[in-house]
């Protein structure tokens, strides 16, 4: 696919958030609005600033990637833009400085290359971690800790001079930062770690010294569980660090040893914690407590349901029912109003993106390159699948955002990051 | 080194694929049950905000109509232009209240197709038409007006019908409601007090209240004694003061206490036209409970009535029971005792003797129109029950018309057309008798002349209280309703 077909898709996701917003004012009796050509402006803006870095940085790269990610983009701008307006506003200038700190990201590598993360992958790890545990910060510091919905992810600053509260969510950006040292740190490991020559019956074990890393991710997994009752955040974080130890040492020994684990957290868990408990309960029969835990799941389920094959259509429908409708369960809003059609079409643009992201991963040379690439992909896969099988009552609901179309600025910002890192990967390859 | 990596990206791509089966299981499979739960608000919108088709009198007069809502802009808001006159025919479509009458038996004909399951879907890509359908009614707003106007606030009932077709031409019930009341916002406390209202003005007493028949139920009982040849309208009958009952201490009195005729005998035609107790109390003892029990059965008691709405069934005894029981077949007899009735099946009973002892399936609906006005579907009539022999509905047909010209029918007579009917006073304890009326017309109608039949019960006497009978009280009911389909005017 050529640079200049990439840039005729990135105008038709411009153009489809633009009759997206079109159509949603003429649900509302409107006519043409100053909106339709705001929204329009501001795709091309976004992903043409991003796309000008590509041709100038990173000429030889994918160009499967920014299609995809602008055309969820665009969607879930939609569909935000249907439920809340002033979100709208909001997540427009994300999108903007997104696409600013996607360029960003491919003007600083431009020289360096991804070599450089390597170079620097401890110091990357200090500030994953440190922004992990950001949140955590007294609520009466200048950057403080909040808690929202019961999980502590946020963070806010006071900016005195603009008289205005900015918070975001450190998470997004730490597990970017964390996956840059994974992969770093296994391209190193790999090979000492990938050697088993002890057997426990039927299974191949490493020695025990290699244990170390596994069980050091699953204690902060689950100290981010306990501290900042984050299910999706954890979870997230583990399972990518299972992926990745797979992906660098071939041993299913890790992710049997990751599921146990996985599996013995969460029973704990389920033991220990109210919230996970109810969260586990709500799943398992959400009727049951309608009234309380299983609400929001309910509620998905009737949107989506009531969508049926081709939807109510852009504007018809009732995401106001839905809890967080413009986050975590945009999924079931966009399946409720454009139908299964639309539900197949998000999930097809996921396996690209997926699987483009892996093909830059089987391309790559180098270790830390295959593993960054191979992990990043991880990171937006796990992501999406992680909430939308509790959309869909496959998973419990675990509160995490859905790439590239959720309302919300860390995790665009974040996801533009990823894309540009995959990007400049995609682009040393090819030179 | 790409092994591990190739496999985790198909496990993770794969990941998407089980996420497409569970949205197509979601969405398609189960998405109808969500979308039905009544836990699902969407539903109330669903319920009262899809588009439904019009339905119309037999006259094209607009009875329920789909306006869009200001918003959202999807849906629609039904209203009921007439409000309470076809309250209980037409019904309604509440979130609350449920559905009833047209609005819910024909919900699949006036439902728009116009929605996104899988049937829609491929409905739409074959090219159907999803554009609502509508209903006519055989139902005739002029006559329906001055039926409801001539019940007035009385509590009661009054159908009309085609005895040749079985077409029902006017159903009106008292007292009724404004539907539109349980459709809109604040739906809760008015069908509340609809619901608790002692008089039952939900309640279609046309179809779905039982009375004893009284006297009207003689024309049953003298069609039983025609049509076994037990009889004739010359047949002589003892004339006492009051009729013993074998086995029993009750009597059979007349309705004033006195002789039908002369004391000594009396001819079957004229106790039917005075209606006296006595004589029609001895007929059913000697055409006998089994007998009788038939005939009964033969109207349509103790039968299924096919109707577009649910139709409460009429009873009367069993035959085996009443054959070894004298007494209480001779109460029966005259209406009274066990036997109870809509006034849906005495309108039939009327149409039978007009349509040859033939009883025509009721119904409400004429056809089913589309969107641009052509008819998709007529309602084919059928004979629903054969009553009696068409000498029997003859000679009865005759010795009703007595009635009417110089019996106890007399307040229904109609200028310048033969009326044949019956009236009755039933006797309930602890109230005053209810009212009814059954009758029909032309008798013996000219080679393709229209013709009605109709039946008006007035609870407890209505305005009449203790003194009402059924001359004075449903007679005058049904003679305007008469008037207004002949074209007379009664001034």
């Amino acid at each position: 696919m050529s640079r200049t077909t990439e840039a005729a898709l990135l105008v038709a996701a411009a153009l489809l958030a633009a009759v997206g917003v079109a159509i949603t004012e003429f649900t509302r009796g409107n006519w043409l609005d100053a909106q339709v050509a705001i929204t329009f402006i501001v795709f091309l803006v976004s992903f043409g600033g991003f796309y000008a870095a590509v041709r100038i940085w990173a000429p030889g790269a994918s160009s499967l990637l920014l299609p995809t990610a602008a055309f969820l983009a665009a969607i879930g701008f939609v569909e935000i833009y249907r439920i809340d307006g002033d979100l709208a506003a909001i997540q427009r200038w994300s999108l903007i400085v997104a696409g600013a700190v996607g360029a960003g990201t491919l003007w600083l590598l431009r020289r360096s290359g991804v070599a450089i993360l390597n170079r620097y992958r401890y110091v990357l790890l200090a500030i994953g971690v440190a922004l992990l545990l950001l949140p955590l910060l007294p609520e009466t510091w200048p950057i403080q800790g909040a808690t929202v919905n019961g999980s502590r992810l946020w963070v806010r600053i006071e900016v005195p001079v603009l008289d205005r509260v900015l918070s975001f969510q450190p998470g997004e950006i730490a597990k970017v930062l964390i996956t840059i040292f994974l992969a770093s740190y296994l391209a190193e490991r790999a090979d000492a770690m990938a050697t088993v020559d002890r057997r426990i019956g039927p299974l191949k074990v490493p020695e025990p010294r290699n244990l170390g890393p596994i069980l050091v991710a699953a204690a902060i997994a689950f100290l981010i569980l306990i501290y900042q009752r984050d299910l999706g955040a954890s979870l997230l974080l583990f399972a990518l660090f299972v992926t990745m130890l797979y992906m660098a040492t071939a041993r299913s020994f890790y992710v049997v040893t990751g599921a146990v684990l996985a599996i013995g957290g969460g029973v704990a868990a389920y033991l220990s914690f109210g919230h996970v408990a109810r969260r586990i309960e709500a799943w398992i029969d959400p009727f049951a407590v309608y009234e309380d835990a299983g609400y929001q799941t309910v509620q998905g389920l009737f949107a989506m349901g009531s969508g049926s094959l081709t939807g109510s259509g852009i504007g018809l429908g009732r995401p106001d029912l839905i809890p967080a409708a413009a986050t975590d369960f945009i999924f079931a809003a966009v399946a409720e109003e454009l139908g299964l059609a639309g539900s197949i079409a998000v999930l097809a643009a996921y396996a690209l993106f997926v699987a483009a992201g892996f093909g830059i991963a089987l391309r790559s040379k180098d270790r830390f390159r295959k593993y960054l690439a191979g992990g990043l992909t991880a990171v937006i896969a796990l992501q999406a699948l992680i909430i939308l099988a509790g959309v869909l009552r496959l998973f419990p609901i675990t509160g995490l955002t859905l790439p590239f179309m959720s309302y919300g600025g860390s995790s665009l910002v974040a996801n533009a990051i990823i894309v540009a890192l995959l990007l400049r990967v995609s682009h040393e390859e090819r030179t | 080194m790409n092994r591990s990596v190739r496999r985790a990206a198909y496990v993770l791509i794969a990941g998407f694929f089980v996420l497409v089966l569970a949205a197509t299981w979601t969405q398609a499979v189960a998405g109808p049950d969500y979308r039905d739960d009544p836990r699902n608000p969407r539903l109330a919108a669903w319920i009262t905000g899809r588009e439904r088709g019009p339905i119309v009198t037999a006259d094209d007069v607009l009875v329920a109509v789909s306006t869009p809502a200001e918003t959202p802009a999807n849906l629609f808001v039904r209203s009921y232009p007439e409000g309470g006159l076809y309250a209980h025919t037409v019904g309604y479509t509440s979130v609350l209240f449920g559905s009833t009458g047209i609005e819910d038996v024909r919900a699949s004909d006036l439902l728009s197709d116009r929605d996104s399951t899988i049937s829609g879907v491929l409905n739409a890509l074959l090219g159907g038409d999803p554009r609502p359908r509508g209903v006519r009614l055989t139902l005739d707003h002029d006559l329906q007006t001055i039926a409801a106007d001539a019940l007035g606030d009385q509590r009661g009932a009054v159908v009309a019908l085609d005895p040749a077709t079985g077409a029902v031409l006017a159903m009106v019930t008292s007292p009724t409601f404004d539907p539109n009341t349980l459709v809109g916002p604040g739906a809760g406390p008015t069908g509340e007090a609809l619901v608790s209202d002692p008089a039952e003005p939900l309640r279609n007493r046309a179809t779905d209240e039982s009375y004893p028949p009284g006297s009207v139920f003689k024309v049953i009982t003298s069609a039983s004694g025609l049509d076994l040849g037990l009889v004739s309208p010359s047949s002589e009958f003892p004339d006492p003061v009051a009729l013993e009952l074998p086995g029993s201490s009750a009597t059979i009195e007349n309705f004033d206490g006195d002789v039908c005729n002369d004391g000594r005998s009396v001819t079957l035609e004229m106790a039917f036209v005075r209606s006296c107790n006595t004589v029609f109390g001895q007929l059913g003892m000697d055409v006998g409970g089994f007998d009788l029990a038939e005939t009964a059965e033969r109207f349509g008691f103790n039968e299924n009535v096919p109707f577009d709405l649910p139709v409460l069934t009429s009873l009367f005894p069993p035959g085996q029971e009443l054959a070894t029981d004298p007494a209480a077949t001779a109460q029966n007899a005259i209406g009274q005792r066990d036997v109870q009735t809509t006034p849906l099946l005495m309108a039939l009973t009327a149409a039978a003797v007009a349509n040859d002892g033939n009883v025509m399936a009721p119904y409400l609906v004429s056809d089913v129109f589309n969107s641009e006005g052509t008819v998709e579907s007529s309602t084919q009539t059928r004979v629903w029950r054969r009553a009696m022999s068409p000498v029997t509905a003859s000679v009865l047909g005759e010795m009703m018309e007595q009635v009417v010209s110089s019996g106890t029918g007399r307040r229904a007579a109609v200028p310048g057309v033969r009326i044949g009917g019956k009236t009755g006073t039933a006797e309930v304890t602890g109230q005053a008798p209810h009212a009814w009326f059954i009758g029909f017309g032309p008798v013996e109608p000219e080679p393709g002349e229209r013709s009605i039949a109709l039946a008006v019960v007035v609870e407890s006497g209505g305005d009449f209280g203790e003194s009402a009978t059924g001359g004075s009280v449903a007679a005058p009911i049904a003679q305007q309703v008469l008037a207004e389909f002949f074209g007379v005017s009664l001034d």
